[in-house]
């Protein structure tokens, strides 16, 4: 590590976001540093994205092989150990966090073990994780990428012994008998499902009248269907008014918008009802840094309005997504260096994905958004069940729907829920950033036989055109 | 996809800008003409389709993907952008209201309301004015934009004015079958001169009269220019139209103006004219006479300075020496660029013009 205090870039925090833009100010030839006050890699490698994959990859495993005898198989005595799940998780999460720390390293990039502060005329004061103050360092510019923690709401905070947030709900000592997930987007959606197939009574309570609510109609009452037939309580349009600790855990009182109540008892709760930005004790407003609900408010180059000051990933807001916060370190850091050609983030080409079982996957403007966008659609849609691939796999259930401007060809939307739908949508995401029309995708050979060829599918259907259903 | 992109940087749309991708065209043509490799255009499927659909010539944008490569959000800036703008008012130099009032006419000038730059419709705006179906929507070529951008930026940033004169012509038709007859008939001294050939003598004699007039508007200031190059518009089939400069045509005979006019014309049709063929000049002539049109107000070709608008020559009864008599009349219409050719000058231009016209054997000195 340089011993140097003076740079030319600055990273505050080493997630995802950070640690990509640092490499990237590395390799346009700047002295770069990144700032991390617990792990490289930030919440997404060690107690986010990463692990829970490790989790999820348990779990969906246990249900193929639950399901071995319809493919043939005999398994007898099939069985689980959460201790070597969760450790299993964990070594994951760290052979990856020492990659991190490696390609630091490489980079030649500085890395203090250290909770950074904004102090001003570009400097950066450091306290170390042992509280002691460091020598504080400085940069021309400094972007902050302190990322985001799970919100909690008033009369739900969780206590992480019995009120969970992702974090303890990713390492549980055991397992519940049953759970409670407060909030049905990704995250809490994705514990729903591992704790499901572990056999846990999982109920899922969510707010607006659809879980998922940030995909299309369509595909959240798919999801509905799914995981209500793998045994889950699904509660939708209701809050939860508060939560109480009972002998066995927790009593909660739901309030439907109807205005009905409904008591449930449940041994743990999960509390995953969004995301806020990491801005305290950076001294964000002394340096007229703007905060807005949580986070930091930046225009398209994720530049702050304070000179030499930029913010990058959740810490700047939605969508909360690593591969959202590391395509704005790369773009903020080429913009910051003058690389030539370098393009604002464009929202509608961030694919989300969702690994609960069965996956979901989407990119760009829902069926709905896009109407209320006033285009004239097209809408393709292709179900697992018709598909040969599928069929063999034994994975019948999904469907891969495609939505185009009818006027110009143009993909507005993606949205797939199935088998491996995550690895196949960035098919479409390649294509939509390339701007091809419906002409390139239906002119694209698509090899049989694949679950990708439901994508090609799909596009055809759209244009009436479907050859297999 | 909501909405175009914003990207920063200079807006494309200024005069100077229009009149560099001008000339940029002209260069482009350029390549293509002399059979030099041109450059393959890189574009999205989306933003072709677009362009396509919206009329826009893509070879005119600049691509702001990797590599240069033309994206969706360049055709919509294009979209949405006006052909030109007009020049931006310039407001530290908007007179005071207080100021003390200036006689009547120069105050009246200096005090006209700074251009504000006109928003034309959107397609979108124009399309649902039309039944959906009524129409075939016919793509615009690289001459259709260039000639939309030529002389948008011509009436916007050019004050013109017109004057009218009529021309006998009798005289010269006399001396034009008497030269036409004594023509060899084959071989490379044959000539068959046109009244077209006529105008553009005189048009050349005239400036050289009026040399003030021979001059074209620059910011750094008046470019007055020592031969008389003129430009004639030749319409081609299918739409569209071609200027080829006849150069020094005040020193060229009428057999060397019609012949090379000739040349000029037939590969201006095919499309095959070299940009030094086409660029220059400080005016223009255009004829409808053919077409059985009187006059017209033509537009000035920036950034020459005057056109000469020329109608039918026919037969009409005149008042001469206090008698009606008959005689051939043909109809000219000077459009001028009042920063360079004031009504006065113009007047003596035209003047010189129907001079030189109605007497064709004074050009021979």
């Amino acid at each position: 590590m340089s011993a140097g205090t003076e740079f030319d870039l600055v990273v505050i925090g080493g997630g995802p976001g950070g640690y990509v833009a640092a490499i990237r100010a590395a390799q346009l030839g700047m002295r770069t540093a990144v700032v991390e006050r617990e792990h490289l890699g930030g919440i997404c490698l060690n107690w986010g994205c990463i692990p829970t994959k490790a989790l999820l990859r348990t779990s969906e495993l246990y249900r193929q092989i639950a399901v071995a005898e319809a493919f043939g198989l005999r398994v007898e005595g099939l069985g689980f150990d959460l201790g070597r799940i969760v450790e299993r998780s964990r070594a994951v999460a760290e052979k990856l966090a020492n990659g991190v720390a490696f390609l630091m390293k490489k980079n030649k990039i500085a890395v203090f073990d250290a909770t950074g502060r904004l102090q001003g005329s570009g400097r950066v004061g450091l306290t170390g994780t042992d509280g002691a103050i460091l020598p504080s360092i400085a940069a021309e510019h400094i972007v902050i990428a302190t990322g985001a923690r799970a919100r909690s709401l008033p009369s739900l905070e969780p206590d992480g012994v019995r009120i969970w947030t992702y974090k303890e709900a990713m390492v549980p000592a055991a397992l519940p008998r049953s759970l409670l997930v407060i909030g049905s987007g990704a995250i809490g959606i994705e514990f729903a499902s591992f704790y499901r197939a572990l056999g846990v009574d999982v109920t899922v309570v969510e707010v607006l009248d659809r879980i998922l609510p940030a995909e299309d109609e369509e595909i959240s009452k798919l999801a509905r269907t799914a995981f209500t037939r793998q045994g889950m309580t699904i509660h939708t349009g209701a809050t939860v008014e508060h939560l109480r600790d009972t002998e066995t855990g927790v009593g909660a009182r739901l309030r439907t918008t109807g205005g009905a109540a409904l008591d449930i008892e449940a041994g743990r709760v999960i509390l995953a009802v969004g995301i806020t930005g990491n801005v305290e004790g950076l001294g964000l407003e002394e340096q007229g840094v703007q905060v807005e609900r949580g986070h930091i408010v930046v225009d398209e180059w994720c530049r702050t309005g304070a000179p030499g000051l930029y913010a990058i990933g959740d810490v700047a807001g939605p969508p909360w997504l690593a591969h959202k916060a590391m395509h704005e370190g790369v773009l903020c850091v080429e913009k910051i260096a003058g690389v030539e050609g370098v393009h604002p983030l464009d929202k509608t080409g961030i694919p989300g994905c969702t690994y609960c079982t069965p996956q979901i996957a989407s990119l760009g403007l829902t069926e709905k958004a896009a109407r209320e966008a006033g285009y004239e659609l097209r809408v393709g849609r292709y179900p697992y069940a018709a598909n040969g691939k599928a069929i063999a796999l034994g994975e019948t259930d999904g469907l891969v729907k495609t939505v185009f401007d009818a006027n110009t060809g143009a993909l507005l939307g993606a949205h797939m829920i199935g088998a491996d739908v995550t690895e196949l949508i960035q098919g479409f995401a390649i294509g939509k950033t390339l701007e091809t029309t419906e002409a390139e995708l239906i002119a694209t050979i698509f090899p049989h036989p694949t679950l990708s060829e439901m994508m090609h599918e799909s596009v055809l259907d759209a244009f009436g055109r479907a050859l297999h259903i | 996809m909501s909405a175009p992109a914003d990207h920063d940087g200079l807006h494309e749309s200024s005069p100077e800008n229009v009149m560099s991708r001008i000339a940029e065209q002209i260069l482009r043509n350029g390549d293509g003409r002399n059979g030099e490799k041109t450059k393959r255009l890189f574009a999205s499927p989306l933003a072709r389709r677009i362009a396509r659909d919206r009329g826009i010539d893509l070879a005119a944008l600049e691509g702001s993907g990797p590599h240069g490569r033309i994206v969706l959000a360049d055709v919509e800036r294009a979209a949405n952008e006006p052909p030109t703008a007009a020049p931006k008012a310039d407001i530290s130099q908007a007179p005071d209201a207080v100021a003390e009032p200036e006689p009547a006419m120069m105050g009246e000038l200096m005090h006209a309301p700074a251009a504000v730059p006109v928003q034309g419709l959107s397609d979108k705006q124009i399309l649902s004015l039309y039944q959906p179906g009524s129409y075939e929507m016919v793509p615009h070529d690289t001459m259709r934009r260039m000639i939309a951008d030529r002389l948008t930026l011509a009436k916007q940033t050019i004050p013109h004015f017109y004057l009218n004169i009529e021309c006998e012509l009798d005289a010269l038709l006399a001396a034009r079958e008497r030269l036409n007859g004594m023509a060899p008939q084959g071989g490379p001294r044959a000539f068959k001169l046109s009244i077209n050939d006529f105008i553009v003598k005189a048009m050349a004699m005239a400036l050289q009269t009026v040399p003030a007039a021979n001059a074209i508007w620059t910011e750094t200031g008046i470019l007055r220019s020592r031969p008389s190059d003129i430009a004639v518009a030749v319409a081609l089939e299918g739409g569209g139209l071609h200027t080829p400069v006849i150069r020094d045509a005040e020193v060229k005979s009428l057999s060397e103006i019609s012949n090379e006019m000739r040349d000029l014309a037939a590969r201006a049709r095919s499309k095959r004219l070299a940009p030094h063929e086409y660029q220059g000049g400080t005016t223009s002539i255009s004829n409808l006479g053919m077409y059985g049109i009187d006059s017209f107000e033509a537009v000035i070709n920036p950034p020459q300075s005057s056109i000469l608008a020329v109608g039918r020559a026919e037969k009409k009864p005149i008042v001469k020496d206090d008698a009606i008599k008959i005689a051939t009349m043909m109809g000219a219409t000077l459009s001028c660029d009042h920063r360079v050719i004031d009504g006065a000058l113009g007047a003596e231009l035209l003047a010189a013009f129907k001079a030189y016209l109605e007497d064709p054997v004074t050009m021979l000195v």
